[in-house]
């Protein structure tokens, strides 16, 4: 991963880079990326999708796929996580409390006013980008790890605010919705049509990922990402766009959060706590923010793994904490930017490095 | 009266632990400029490090003594092995800060169990001063964390080497031609800040119990005293501790207990949104490249 957010004013003097010729570069194309034939980019879409779609009917079992919807919904929170940080390079290690504004808005307005999923979904959604937006615009005036800090205090303060309050929003103990409104002919009460339902949703997520990713949008934000100054000096609204990608990382996470709250129909404050975000933080680059795939591979690993291995809580955050630490020393991109590199090794095209700039889709 | 000096009195020994936590990020985060998210894990081990001394038989202050020594080293091997690759990509040294931090919780959970640790009062007496009962314990708590504070103090802003380290942080290239071993100043800072983790850790189980998840709790508020004083600002760092042991002493005293937790981080996001270098002004941070 590189070098990221230079917050104005403090442009990266240290760095030994020769910013000029790459500046010209990252503005003017994206060619830091090589990205990978579309052959091969329509074939990895089409096994993923057959896989997950398939998923439900290999026979894997209850718990097998109660795992498998954990980690979908939790992979829709990091493609907003992903896009902010790969394409934007902002970080923040308060994203459980933006899924968490989702679930408890979902949540208080099942209990007060008796909406259901798909009525209190938008505003739960909304509800989401707002906070995100407005949580985003200290990014506007300090960057890096200050607001890194700023998303931890929020998320803290959030827990605190939702233990506090009564019994509007359950204090401790939380609050419990129904199941989701069944439409004609599906009930979600099976366990496979939620998986089908968050599945669906996942979808979405990856499409918009994508379609950010290769729009001039998304070439904006690395560019910003790259070189903020520069990309105001040439006329970037880096403002406008910085709280754009905060408001659409919380959409994704507000749509993860009633998600996962339909999904487990009981929420307390400490699903949304700093631990959570700090292990969203921690599958994001696990698995690579800047690759299309990235997030989700960080979610399939960190969720995943414990069952694999066979580990007890204990074990399995140990295991967590020193797999982070190897990722970041010996593959900075994460797994992503690894299956990538092996890939291009492997048929002697010219990949990307870990280091180099956007690339947005593994494949 | 007498209620609102005990008060103090208990204030100002919550406070030195947080004073002694904000230092040592003051300056691994301002000076070496490495977000070191374990701190607060750090001061834990030293708090666990202690419990598991003095249950043993050990004195306490020898203990302390150890428990220093034992997270400086632990401080060392984790500069050595991690965060010395990170140094130009300060982001990648703050995600790998948190697993250690993970790392560090659970193995302690591992260790031992996650269960509460506390020992008795290491020195055990009251005094009585003009009529106000001020437990001994607290006072010496608040002494030691005086003269570490001084000790740094001097140390930064009048030694040879404090002005070493002040010239290799406002410009490590030129600090490196004048022959200052810079990565070796980063690695003693971040041994000194550790070092004094542990004796915060130490102290701290001396006033109340700890749990191996502490750490989590603690680091948010050294955070708050170091970015409230200004990185790399050692008397800030005092004051933003004096300053926020003072307020969550009296509001757990006279106002709403439950919010305790959330004055801190109120005031820390609105230090950081409108006055990022602190109350009292220091670097902004690792110069992010």
């Amino acid at each position: 991963m590189p070098v990221t957010d230079n917050s104005a004013g403090k442009t990266g003097a240290a760095t030994g880079r020769t910013r000029a010729s790459h500046r010209l570069a990252l503005l003017t194309a994206d060619n830091a990326s090589v990205p990978l034939p579309a052959s091969v980019q329509a074939i990895t879409a089409i096994l993923l999708a057959v896989l997950l779609i398939a998923l439900p009917w290999l026979g894997l079992g209850y718990r097998f796929l109660s795992i498998a919807i954990t980690t979908l919904y939790t992979a829709i929170g990091l493609y907003g996580l992903g896009l902010q940080f790969g394409q934007a390079g902002i970080m923040s290690v308060g994203h459980a409390a933006l899924m968490g504004v989702g679930a408890y808005a979902s949540a208080i307005l099942s209990v007060q006013l008796g909406l259901g999923f798909w009525t209190s979904l938008p505003f739960a959604m909304a509800l989401s980008a707002i906070v995100g937006g407005v949580i985003g615009l200290p990014t506007l005036r300090v960057g890096g790890q200050h607001y890194i800090i700023i998303t931890f205090c929020f998320c803290a303060l959030f827990v605190i605010v939702l233990t506090n309050g009564g019994t509007f929003t359950g204090s401790a103990t939380g609050l419990d919705v129904g199941s989701v409104t069944p439409l004609p002919g599906i009930n979600f009460d099976k366990l496979s049509n939620n998986y089908y339902l968050v599945l669906a949703a996942l979808f979405l997520a990856l499409a918009a990922t994508y379609l950010i990713g290769i729009s001039r949008y998304g070439r904006t934000l690395r560019a910003i990402r790259e070189n903020e100054q520069l990309a105001r000096s040439v006329g970037i609204n880096v403002d406008l766009h910085k709280l754009g990608v905060l408001m659409v990382s919380g959409l994704f996470a507000g749509l993860a959060g009633v998600l996962q709250l339909y999904y487990l129909r009981h929420i307390s404050p400490t699903l949304f706590g700093a631990f959570p975000s700090l292990y969203l933080a921690l599958m994001v680059m696990l698995g690579g923010a800047r690759y299309l795939y990235g997030p989700l591979i960080g979610a399939v690993i960190v969720n995943f793994l414990p069952e694999v291995l066979n580990l007890d809580p204990v074990d399995s955050r140990i295991a967590y904490g020193i797999c982070l630490l190897l990722v970041i020393l010996l593959l900075p991109g994460g797994v992503g930017a690894g299956i990538k590199n092996v890939y291009c090794a492997l048929t002697g095209g010219s990949g990307t490095q870990t280091q180099g700039g956007g690339s947005n889709g593994r494949a | 009266m007498d209620i609102f000096v005990q008060q103090l009195v208990n204030s100002l020994s919550v406070a030195s632990v947080t004073i002694l936590i904000g230092i040592g990020i003051t300056l691994i985060f301002g000076l070496a400029g490495i977000v070191n998210f374990a701190h607060g894990e750090f001061l834990m081990v030293g708090g666990m490090a202690t419990w598991f001394m003095v249950g043993a038989g050990m004195n306490f202050f020898v203990a302390l003594v150890l428990a220093g020594l034992l997270v400086g080293a632990l401080g060392f091997a984790a500069e050595r092995c991690l965060f010395r690759f990170t140094l130009n990509r300060p982001m990648n040294g703050f995600i790998m800060s948190i697993g250690l931090s993970v790392i560090l919780q659970h193995a302690v959970i591992r260790v031992f169990n996650e269960f509460q640790k506390s020992i008795t009062d290491p020195v055990g007496m009251v005094w009585t001063i003009g009529g106000v009962d001020i437990i001994a314990m607290r006072a010496i708590v608040v002494a030691i964390t005086a003269v570490v504070v001084a000790i740094t103090y001097f140390g930064i802003s009048r030694s040879r080497y404090g002005m070493a380290l002040r010239a290799s942080v406002s410009d490590r290239d030129t600090a490196e031609l004048m022959g200052i071993p810079v990565r070796r100043y980063v690695t003693g800072v971040f041994i000194y800040g550790s070092l004094l983790a542990g004796i915060g850790g130490a102290l701290m189980i001396s006033l109340f119990p700890i749990t191996p998840f502490t750490g989590s709790v603690i680091i948010i508020r050294g955070f708050a005293v170091s970015l409230i004083g200004g990185l790399g600002n050692v008397g800030g760092a005092v004051v933003g501790g004096l300053v926020l042991g003072l307020v969550d002493g009296l509001s757990a005293g006279y106002g709403y207990p439950e919010w305790t937790d959330a004055y801190s981080l109120v005031v820390m996001i609105l230090i950081l949104v409108l006055r990022p270098q602190g109350l009292l002004g220091g670097t902004l941070g690792p110069k992010a490249s």
